[in-house]
């Protein structure tokens, strides 16, 4: 897909636009927010990584004059400033996700990854992987036609995997999106759900839906 | 600081000038009432007199003619009194009275006159006098005068007014003398909260204000400042501490870091070797990175008072939170459980408060043995506010060092094996402190060996 990457530390710029197009993304660099706005309006992303501070116009501003605009492409924010208000601002203003800096390469991709992936996903009511159905108006799994026992957090657990299926989603994106944590936890709490998720899905099934990723997270897969 | 000209632009002095120039201003209006309570009833008074007496001769020239006129004159002018008379004729010839000449020839009219004139006393001396009265044209030509001698009101009244203006003027050296004690006073003690003030910049963090315990706007003021200083000296003890902490705790990854990459750039190229060298530098660059976040966390919490604080169904966030946890520590081997009472709300912010329980709940899981046991209360106290208790049958901490480890970067030796930089327990003690509620450490629960730890958030309940 086509990112338009808004950077202005040119090293930055230089090692996310390598990892970006080892990703098989196509890559294109504005160096300033006035820059990377116009570039945006105008050349038919399809998705916008912006820095949150950027000479002539920050991040956010930029975000909320796109939105105005009408340019719906989805941004997500870079950002050394991650605290909660700042997030806040960052997604009222119009972005899709906020990422904080430090992060890791993989994390980065598999946000832009989703971005893409769930850029028209609200109209869905049902959502299917392989033989793995869930009807998000009753609120029933099935698998294989049987009916699977979720509590209401694996729930939305799998269905975050399943709307974001055949692609890799990093323990941070479910701590943001399943829990809405916006820390670390020290321990492997992720992984133990996931694997008591996995004990529901896939145990009595040939074939197993719900794969690790080693370094980066899980990938939901038929 | 040169008093002298220092004083006189001190507020207090300023109030003192203010307050001379409204004794003076009294006096003035001291002055005015007495002139017309005194002179001015007088030549009222005079007047009256004056009417009568004229009238009266009138009577006695139009009953008795001239000659009866002149004997009433003579007779009336020879008593003692403040009245004078003169009668003179048309032209101004005095005939017989008080005076050798009339002040002043009269019109055609009958008129009041004010006048000066020069008399004898007993002994003989000159003396200036003023009088008032009545002065006109009888019938047929001769002029008559009469009118009152106002020589000793005029005494009295020069009297009053010297002795007022001697006491305008002892009020107004009075007013700025005590105005210049006042504020010589006042700017003493002002003074001595300036120099603790510039001690304190000067370096004497220790320096306060001096107290005198007479309750005053001074004493307040010195108070609000020594519990300033008393902030600040934590803040820069603490900032202090902070520094060297992280210089040390810094040191040690750094130089991991640096240790394995240039171990892998010196040892032969080997892929294998290079990318193991490559992945541990990175987990140490994380665990920096991990500690850099906690201190800058810690740091917005202490110093930024702009957070968005609503009310947050705290209930609702440790039942997640247990619901969060509970798996990882099955999973571990040690349990964990809840028991929260239901509707508790704390004015607070979410993810700081989440954060705060959940480092709680991480240090008991990752200092409590297999097989241990942790609880998650949540209650109201009987004071109205809101206890958080995670509560493990661990080893626990000694009472000694309860405080100690709620300090930035403090790991007690115990702990100096586990990951961490000992950021966990300050960062949810300056939580509490943003949420006006405070961090309390006391034994956890009894397994019949240890004590354990309980680490209770004692936070007020939201209305």
């Amino acid at each position: 897909m086509r990112v338009l990457l808004v950077e202005d530390d040119a090293d930055m710029a230089e090692s996310l636009r390598a990892s970006l197009a080892a990703d098989e993304h196509e890559v294109e660099i504005a160096g300033d927010g006035e820059l990377g706005q116009s570039m945006a309006a105008t050349g038919g992303y399809d998705v916008i990584v912006l820095d949150r501070m950027l000479p002539k116009k920050l991040g956010v501003s930029v975000v909320r004059e796109l939105r105005e605009q009408g340019v719906s492409t989805p941004v997500l924010i870079l950002s050394a400033l991650h605290d909660e208000d700042h997030r806040v601002e960052g997604l009222n203003a119009g972005a899709n996700d906020y990422l904080g800096k430090p992060f890791s390469t993989r994390e980065l991709l598999a946000r832009v990854r989703a971005l893409w992936n769930g850029r028209d996903r609200d109209v869905q009511t049902r959502l299917q992987v392989g033989d793995l159905e869930m009807d998000l108006l009753a609120r029933t799994v099935k698998r294989g036609g049987k009916k699977l026992d979720l509590q209401p957090r694996e729930f939305r657990l799998l269905e975050y995997l399943m709307r974001n299926s055949g692609q890799t989603v990093t323990r941070k994106m479910l701590l943001e999106n399943v829990w809405d944590y916006h820390f670390d936890p020290q321990t492997n709490v992720i992984d133990v759900h996931i694997s008591r998720l996995r004990s529901k899905i896939d145990r009595d099934f040939a074939q197993s839906l719900l794969h690790t990723v080693r370094g980066s997270g899980y990938r939901l897969e038929a | 600081m040169r008093p002298s000209l220092a004083l006189l632009r001190t507020t207090t002095f300023r109030l003192a000038l203010a307050q001379a120039g409204v004794v003076l201003m009294f006096v003035v209006a001291l002055l005015v009432y007495v002139y017309f309570a005194t002179i001015g009833q007088l030549v009222a008074d005079s007047d009256v007199l004056a009417d009568q007496e004229y009238a009266a001769l009138e009577r006695a020239y139009a009953e008795g003619g001239i000659r009866r006129l002149n004997q009433e004159v003579v007779e009336r002018a020879a008593r003692q009194g403040p009245l004078l008379y003169v009668l003179a004729e048309g032209n101004g010839l005095v005939v017989t009275g008080d005076f050798q000449q009339l002040p002043s020839l009269p019109g055609e009219s009958v008129q009041r006159i004010d006048f000066g004139f020069e008399s004898t006393d007993a002994e003989g001396a000159a003396q200036r006098g003023r009088a008032r009265g009545k002065v006109g044209r009888l019938l047929n030509g001769p002029i008559l005068l009469v009118a009152r001698d106002l020589g000793d009101s005029e005494v009295m009244s020069g009297r009053i007014t010297r002795v007022l203006w001697t006491v305008a003027i002892l009020g107004v050296f009075l007013s700025i003398a005590s105005g210049l004690i006042a504020s010589w006073l006042a700017s003493r003690r002002a003074e001595a909260l300036a120099s603790t003030a510039r001690d304190v910049m000067a370096g004497d963090l220790k320096r306060r204000a001096p107290v005198r315990g007479e309750g005053d706007e001074f004493d307040a003021l010195a108070e609000a400042m020594n519990a300033m200083l008393d902030r600040l000296e934590r803040l820069m003890q603490v900032s202090r501490t902070a520094g060297d902490a992280i210089a040390h705790d810094l040191r040690s990854p750094l130089t991991r870091f640096r240790q394995k990459l240039e171990a892998a750039l010196e040892a032969p190229a080997d892929t294998a070797n290079d990318r193991e060298a490559l992945r541990k530098a990175l987990e140490e660059a994380d665990s920096l990175l991990d500690m850099f976040a906690a201190v800058l966390k810690l740091a917005r919490v202490e110093s930024n008072p702009n957070w968005r604080f609503e009310r947050i169904d705290a209930s609702d966030i440790l039942r997640e939170l247990v619901d969060f946890y509970e798996p990882a520590a099955e999973e571990q081997g040690r349990t964990l459980r809840g028991e929260i009472a239901p509707d508790l709300f704390v004015n607070g912010e979410t993810g700081l408060f989440t954060q705060a329980v959940s480092n709680l709940v991480e240090n008991a899981l990752k200092y409590t043995p297999e097989g241990g046991h942790i609880a998650l209360t949540a209650a109201r106290r009987s004071d109205g506010r809101i206890e958080i208790a995670v509560s493990d049958d661990g080893p626990g901490i000694a009472p000694a060092d309860r405080d100690r480890v709620q300090e930035r970067f403090v790991r007690l030796e115990s702990a100096r094996s586990s990951p961490g930089a000992g950021l966990g327990l300050s960062l949810v003690a300056a939580v509490a402190r943003l949420h006006r509620g405070g961090l309390h450490l006391r034994d956890g629960l009894d397994n019949g060996e240890g004590k354990g730890l309980g680490a209770a958030l004692v936070l007020p309940a939201a209305a």
